[in-house]
């Protein structure tokens, strides 16, 4: 297991300069370059001096960190278009709505069937009531800072998070349940 | 979705938007009222009340559920909390390890000890180095100290977080007191009041998305608590990360919120560290303290 020290000192390597590189994580985060996710996660070994680094399970590299020497820019918010029908399944919407590697909604929004359901969204029980048009359920999703720049739901669709499809299942979702 | 709540907001959004460096597009969530004393919590979740007093916390909140979250978790603390846990082999093994290092008496005054005496100590860092020219926290402090006399206790460490506990605890029921009113220590504390508010990583959250906007509410199962007073209780013992560090703490919810994390010791979490302390200035120091 490599320490943070010698990983530091990669990526400086790999940086080239103190300075991060525009398009490059910073100096100061702590990834494996070599590694097929870069990402690691420390680890705590008991009666040691030596913190351990271990392979997180997704690569999280390409991302702002919060690093002082971190020169990349945050994604902007984008405008969404929803061309042509829905075509959205639901199912699938709903599916993708409780995988915490997917939507995830369900963290901070209830939605019906669920137990220890999020409280920091709107409740999604019921959410055809709303009458809401798709295209808004479709951005808000795609990039909810569009409504509101002080939002915490993720911009799924400008970041990446979900496919268009998986967007449009859950529009389809949201707007099937009475 | 109101059109007013729209217009609004967008107002909002012009002056919240800041660059990490002036050149660089980053989001900067506005909303805070912070007083670099832990009384300040009154303006935030105005939950201290419940928790300002840590011998008489009320038995009855702490055993509801739906309650607990109001105590921010102190009810773990010593010293309401009397179970023996793995935080108090860690201030063991941390006493051993200082004895070790400070056979001299060189370990205690390169941490800045006065007279080798360790009380107060914990409650007066982060803390400006004038020969590192920087702020640097007691971990650092320790990882830097004990490599001097050849020994590595990396920050964030098992060990290095053994020493640090057992420092604290020789600050125990002294309040946290740093001056974050001037010089380097004020500029820290600015900087990491900015970060605690930048949004980064996968999901574009901040710090305060959760811990501003968000306390009381229930994330799934868990339920955010105020920054106010945390400081006091680190490094704490978890049981799945044996001794967790505050800096290792940052780590924890960078990867939870997707954000890469970066090394303990780096610039941007000794700002928090000075930030998340200056909102614990006045309460008192509590270890060894456990959390879930
Ligand atoms: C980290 C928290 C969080 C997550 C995760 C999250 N949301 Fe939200 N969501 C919010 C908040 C807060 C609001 C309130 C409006 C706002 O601030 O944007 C909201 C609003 C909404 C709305 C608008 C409700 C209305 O007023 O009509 C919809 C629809 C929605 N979310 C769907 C989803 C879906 C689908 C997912 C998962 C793919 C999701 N949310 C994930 C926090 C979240
Ligand atoms: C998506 C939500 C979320 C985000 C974003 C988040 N946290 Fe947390 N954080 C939590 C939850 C939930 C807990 C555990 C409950 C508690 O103590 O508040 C927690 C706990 C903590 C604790 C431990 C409190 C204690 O009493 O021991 C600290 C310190 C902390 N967070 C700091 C941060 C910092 C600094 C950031 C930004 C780098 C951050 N958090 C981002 C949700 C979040």
């Amino acid at each position: 297991m490599r320490t943070a020290g010698t990983l530091a000192m990669l990526a400086l390597l790999l940086a080239g300069t103190a300075s991060a590189r525009a398009d490059a994580p910073p100096p100061d985060a702590v990834f494996d370059p070599g590694a097929p996710l870069k990402t690691l996660a420390p680890k705590v070994v008991v009666n040691s001096g030596k913190l351990e680094w271990v392979p997180f399970h997704r690569d999280l590299t390409s991302w702002p960190t919060l690093s002082h020497h971190d020169k990349r820019p945050t994604p902007r918010p984008v405008r969404a278009t929803l061309n042509g029908p829905l075509d959205g399944d639901a199912a699938r919407g709903r599916e993708l709505a409780m995988r915490p590697d997917k939507g995830y909604c369900i963290a901070c929004h209830a939605l019906p069937g669920e137990e220890w359901p999020g409280t920091v969204g709107v409740n999604l029980a019921g959410y055809q009531q709303h009458r809401n048009a798709d295209e808004l359920v479709f951005q808000q999703i795609f990039d909810a800072r569009v409504f509101n720049p002080n939002t915490v739901m993720p911009p799924y669709g400008t970041f990446g998070i979900l496919t268009e499809q998986e967007l449009r299942d859950l529009v389809a979702y949201l707007q099937s349940l009475e | 979705m109101g059109i007013l709540k729209q217009a609004l907001i967008s107002c909002v959004f012009v002056a919240g938007v800041a660059g990490a460096s002036d050149d660089v597009y980053r989001e900067y969530d506005p909303l805070e009222t912070y007083e670099p004393n832990v009384a300040g919590d009154r303006k935030h979740s105005n939950t201290y009340q419940y928790w300002m007093d840590p011998k008489n916390l009320d038995w009855q909140m702490a055993g509801n559920p739906d309650e607990n979250w109001k105590l921010n978790w102190k009810f773990m603390d010593p010293p309401f909390n009397p179970v023996v846990h793995g935080g108090h082999f860690a201030e063991d093994r941390g006493e051993t390890l200082y004895k070790k290092l400070n056979t001299r008496g060189r370990f205690a005054s390169c941490l800045g000890a006065t007279k080798g005496n360790l009380k107060g100590l914990r409650a007066s860092y982060p803390r400006y180095r004038a020969e590192l020219k920087r702020v640097v926290g007691l971990e650092e402090a320790i990882e830097i100290c004990a490599k001097r006399l050849g020994h590595q206790l990396e920050n964030g460490s098992y060990d290095n977080s053994a020493v640090s506990v057992y420092i604290a605890s020789r600050s125990n029921g002294m309040p946290i007191r740093i001056d974050v009113s001037k010089g380097p220590m004020k500029e820290a504390w600015e900087r990491g009041r900015k970060l605690f508010h930048t949004r980064a990583g996968r999901f574009n959250l901040a710090c305060s998305s959760c811990h501003t906007h968000q306390v009381g509410l229930h994330l799934r199962g868990t339920v955010v608590t105020t920054p106010y007073g945390d400081v006091a209780h680190y490094p704490v013992y978890r049981t799945r990360y044996q001794l967790q560090s505050l800096h290792l703490r940052f780590a924890e919810c960078n990867l939870d919120t997707r954000t890469q994390p970066l090394r303990p010791g780096s610039g941007a979490y000794t700002d928090l560290e000075v930030f998340l302390t200056g909102l614990t200035n006045g309460y008192p120091v509590s270890v060894p303290s456990e959390r879930d």
